[in-house]
């Protein structure tokens, strides 16, 4: 009779929604009844059971699909200027189905055409032009965020995440920007202050990266990233990190590998 | 810290076109559902197919998704209907074989694993609508609301299912030499309450 009461109570007691009597009667049958007591041992076993990792491949096949779909969706925006929120039928679907290519391109010639009519002979370009824009901004916003908050993460193999996300941004963004300096700066893995440095790496034209790397030379303790640093700043021909440089090359307590790239870099800016 | 942003509004972003956004949705829900899938087929080459299928389909099908719907239950939907047509291509019901099953170790040390082992086995040799509403409510999590969502069952339905499924899963465990499932975790049994 009790197993029956238990049979009714367990389910809600997988999932923690037992309260007052019915929680009181659960625990104190469960020290009495073996029966009970191994089928709530063998439920916790099956939650407590490790998750599977997929092979790395998993993630390669997914991003050539992703990036498969871009792709096609690029090529599509070119036959509508301006409306860009992309296909539902892009490259990616007749790459995975590719003996259905052919009418696949029929039918995204028609809804080219379909949405050409829709947009254009409406006169109503400009309306749909907007709405694109408030979306794009929406984007960048949402970019944005997941950059920032990525990089606050506590494991430094999502701030690295962070990181890469960064380079999804089509522009500069003085915010991503200040966000990947301050990683450079004051992370505590050296692996993420490299990747934010690579990151960086393309915002040679912004003084206010140029200036940041100068900064970060002066405070960075890793030799990694140091030479990395004085690499940078001579690729960018940055003179402007000379006196920097100097105090490096004349440190006694800087790595001497570290000090010998600072002579070296000083020797082609001057 | 700035919040982790909401499944919804990167789904809302991918229907809109920003299939970058997909990238973040991959990253929070490819191993759950590989592991769903691999525990419920014990094929992990064919559950990675299927978890590619699932981001394939949610590409293909993103303008179905609507604003306001919960992403968890409606990821899971695709995944279940992907799996289903799998099945279906393929015609035969997924047997369980020996080999599929992980290999049981010897030594003490391992006896642990060995339970483990013995687990899986016994869900593969559950009929698979049973093994398949155990994964969903024990090892992923899934409140039984959503799970009532997806198999189109009163949530009552889907409680009584679990706890039976639950007790078949106790008897093939047994059966395959499980032994007690307890293993001396009597204390643990007060966990929720």
């Amino acid at each position: 009779m009790d197993c029956d009461r238990m049979a009714k109570l367990l389910p809600d007691y997988w999932q923690g929604a037992l309260r007052g009597h019915d929680a009181e009667f659960v625990a104190a049958h469960l020290q009495v009844c073996t029966a009970c007591h191994e089928l709530v041992a063998l439920g916790e076993r099956l939650a407590e059971l490790p998750p599977e990792q997929p092979s790395p491949a998993l993630r390669e096949r997914f991003h050539a699909m992703l990036d498969a779909y871009e792709e096609g969706r690029g090529e599509a925006s070119h036959f509508l200027p301006g409306v860009s929120g992309g296909w539902p039928w892009g490259r990616n679907w007749m790459w995975t189905r590719p003996s259905v290519a052919i009418g696949a391109a029929a039918v995204l010639l028609l809804a080219v055409g379909f949405m050409a009519g829709r947009y254009l002979s409406d006169g109503q370009a400009a309306h749909a032009q907007q709405e694109m824009a408030g979306m794009q901004s929406e984007l960048t916003n949402m970019r944005q965020l997941m950059v920032l908050s990525m990089l606050q993460q506590d494991s430094a193999s999502q701030r690295i995440q962070g990181v890469n996300w960064s380079r999804r941004q089509p522009k500069a963004d003085p915010m991503i920007l200040g966000a990947l300096l301050h990683t450079l700066r004051y992370d505590s893995s050296v692996d993420v202050r490299l990747a934010a440095l690579d990151a960086l790496s393309r915002y040679g034209n912004q003084t206010q990266v140029r200036q940041g790397l100068t900064e970060a030379l002066e405070s960075q303790q890793s030799p990694l990233v140091q030479v990395e640093l004085i690499d940078l700043l001579v690729a960018w021909r940055d003179g402007s990190a000379l006196d920097q440089l100097h105090r490096i090359e004349r440190d006694k307590n800087v790595d001497p590998a570290v000090r010998e790239r600072a002579r070296r870099a000083i020797d082609q800016l001057s | 810290m700035t919040r982790p942003v909401p499944d919804e509004e990167l789904m809302m972003l991918v229907r809109g076109g920003a299939g970058d956004m997909l990238g973040v949705l991959f990253d929070r829900y490819q191993v759950p559902l590989f592991s769903f899938y691999s525990k419920l087929t014990g094929d992990r080459a064919a559950s990675e197919d299927l978890v590619q299928e699932v981001f394939v389909r949610i590409l293909k099908y993103r303008r179905s998704y609507r604003p306001g719907t919960a992403f968890r239950p409606w990821i899971y939907k695709i995944a279940r209907n992907a799996h289903a047509d799998q099945a279906r291509r393929r015609r035969t019901e997924v047997e369980f074989k020996p080999e599929m099953a992980p290999s049981i170790l010897e030594n003490d040390r391992a006896a642990a694993s060995q339970q483990e082992a013995l687990l899986h086995r016994a869900l593969l040799e559950l009929p698979e609508a049973k093994r398949e509403v155990l994964l969903l409510s024990r090892f992923q999590g899934l409140p039984y609301g959503e799970i009532a969502e997806l198999t189109g069952c009163p949530p009552g339905a889907v409680k009584v299912r679990v706890h039976r499924a639950l007790e078949e899963l106790r008897d093939v465990f047994l059966r395959l030499g499980g032994g007690r499932a307890t293993n001396g975790r009597v204390a643990g049994v007060n966990h929720g309450l």
